[in-house]
């Protein structure tokens, strides 16, 4: 107890003298570990959305070219319909008119977009849905594999295709974010370290003493470790902050607004987030202190 | 209480500074360490609180042979040697009390304690009426008592004292040697190394004069020697 409070005391004395540099540091790891917050934020709602999107589409139109005969799209029908991983009863014929009136009717509000059209220039298509979506891509490679008359069959369109692009675009932000996160990592472990540094130069003198009079090197470890660890705390507090106002003010509000992206949050991320961000805190307190400790206290 | 066998330091750049030493201090003997600057006196001291390390040779402290001592149980080591320099290497920010005070709490003694013993043997050394004092706004005299009342305050069985009246004036030296003699009374070795002529020539104690890193001469009831 008597130790606790030496430390404690200890501490405050060496973060107000150097005031500035806390603060600083404090900042850093404030600004790094809101950054991975909304990182880890982001990413779990963009997966959920791209995992939603994909539980829902199966569908794959597959379009004609206006040369194939009858008994052509009789044989290619024939053949999709035979598909295993087809659901045979979703496959469906839609013409040339058909797809212009749809058309017509999505475009309502702006007729110039079709009251010029002399002629239909929408080809006929089928369009399928899979039994499971996630054999999207199997089907896809089958048609445009082993259809028959395939010279026929001009394009294949699937959502997943869109949700893979998707998907890629997003890893690669998805990387950007974690390097990221990892330099400003890196960069508060170094201030901290700074900080703790300029707390040793400060009181080189005691920690002199402190040796000759037998205090053993954890004791004399302690306050500084102590120091960076507050320091990483408290950063880590306003990054907590940072990220539940973001996810109140803005998240929730997106996932509201926006309901057909169908966004969502999966529940008690934040109970696992906000632990996370507390102990990136601590460690990148400890690492910062560790290093000034390992440099520059010879115990 | 200190035991050096055949010792050998050599800095870097194949500096002797001590050159195969056999030394034995008993239990509650005080001896001065002489010699002129160079000689290797600081060096000795150095060696027996394991701030450096002997090239070859043992040092024993108390039986415990330290060369083979582990780095974590160093500061147990110095818990045993209380310390007093020429320079008192006090903390100019804090009382006579805290500076005093600071080498209990270092080593975790309870504020009871402290609040007792503090105070007790700064009347020891004199100074129980300037317990709030700082540093500063006492004369070097002064300052080495509170230097030795902290190297004193956890009973420490040795104490080492490195030119301790260097920055005395002269007339208060002896006060400060006395002191040291007061502090062997009560059963601690004492250990002064030294070239202040004076002194050694005043107490009549054991001398162990060094030169070039050699021990020339060990006697008892000794005289400095040097010219």
């Amino acid at each position: 107890m008597n130790k606790l409070k030496y430390f404690a005391a200890e501490t405050w004395a060496s973060l107000s003298k150097n005031l500035i540099l806390a603060v600083a540091a404090v900042t850093v790891v404030a600004v790094s570990l809101g950054i991975l917050g909304l990182v880890v934020m982001g990413w779990n709602m963009f997966s959920n959305m791209i995992k939603n999107a994909e539980r829902k589409v199966g569908e794959v139109d597959i379009y004609l070219s206006d040369l194939a005969t009858a008994e052509e799209l009789q044989a290619i029908e024939a053949f999709l319909v035979s598909i295993p991983e087809v659901d045979a009863k979703t496959v469906y014929f839609k013409d040339k008119e058909e797809a212009l009136q749809e058309f017509k009717e999505r475009f309502k509000d702006q007729p110039e977009l079709w009251e010029y059209i002399d002629e239909n220039p929408l080809p006929n298509s089928y369009e399928l849905m899979t039994k499971d979506p996630k054999d999207v891509g199997v089907v896809v490679s089958k048609v445009s594999n082993e259809a028959p008359y395939r010279e026929r069959i001009e394009d294949i369109k699937s959502a997943s295709a869109a949700i893979e692009k998707l998907e890629n675009i997003f890893d690669k932000f998805r990387q950007i974010g974690v390097i990221g996160v990892i330099a400003l990592a890196v960069i508060s472990i170094l201030l901290v370290s700074v900080t703790i540094q300029v707390a040793i130069f400060a009181r080189r003198r005691e920690i002199g003493i402190m040796k000759l009079v037998g205090a053993t090197n954890w004791f004399i470890r302690w306050p500084f470790i102590l120091e960076g660890v507050s320091e990483g705390l408290v950063g880590s507090a306003l990054a907590i902050l940072v990220a539940l106002s973001v996810k109140v003010w803005i998240l929730d509000r997106l996932i509201e607004n926006l309901q057909f992206l169908r966004l969502s949050l999966t529940p008690g991320l934040m109970w696992v987030l906000i632990p996370c961000i507390l102990l990136g805190g601590v460690l990148i307190g400890a690492l910062g202190s560790a290093y000034a400790l390992g440099r520059f206290l010879e115990v | 209480m200190i035991r050096m066998r055949r010792v050998t330091k050599v800095y870097k750049g194949n500096v002797y500074a001590l050159e195969d030493v056999t030394l034995d201090i008993e239990k509650g003997e005080f001896a001065f360490l002489v010699g002129p600057s160079g000689s290797g006196k600081t060096t000795l001291i150095k060696l027996l609180i394991k701030e450096e390390e002997p090239t070859s040779g043992q040092i024993y402290i108390a039986d415990t042979n330290i060369n083979q001592l582990r780095k974590w149980k160093v500061p147990y080591l110095r818990r045993k040697i209380g310390c007093v320099f020429q320079d008192f290497k006090l903390l100019p920010h804090k009382t006579v009390f805290q500076n005093v005070a600071y080498a209990m709490e270092v080593i975790g003694k309870s504020r009871r304690l402290i609040e007792q013993q503090v105070p007790e043997v700064l009347k020891l050394v004199g100074l129980g009426h300037k317990l709030d004092a700082f540093p500063d706004e006492l004369s070097g005299g002064e300052q080495q008592r509170v230097a030795i009342a902290r190297a004193f305050i956890n009973r420490p069985p040795i104490l080492l004292a490195d030119e301790p009246t260097g920055n005395v004036d002269p007339s208060l030296g002896a006060g400060i040697v006395r002191l040291l003699e007061k502090i062997n009374s009560t059963g601690t070795t004492v250990l002064v190394a030294t070239h202040d002529k004076n002194i050694v020539d005043t107490f009549r104690k054991r001398v162990i004069a060094l030169e070039n890193g050699r021990i020339i001469r060990d006697q008892d009831r000794g005289v400095y020697g040097y010219e």
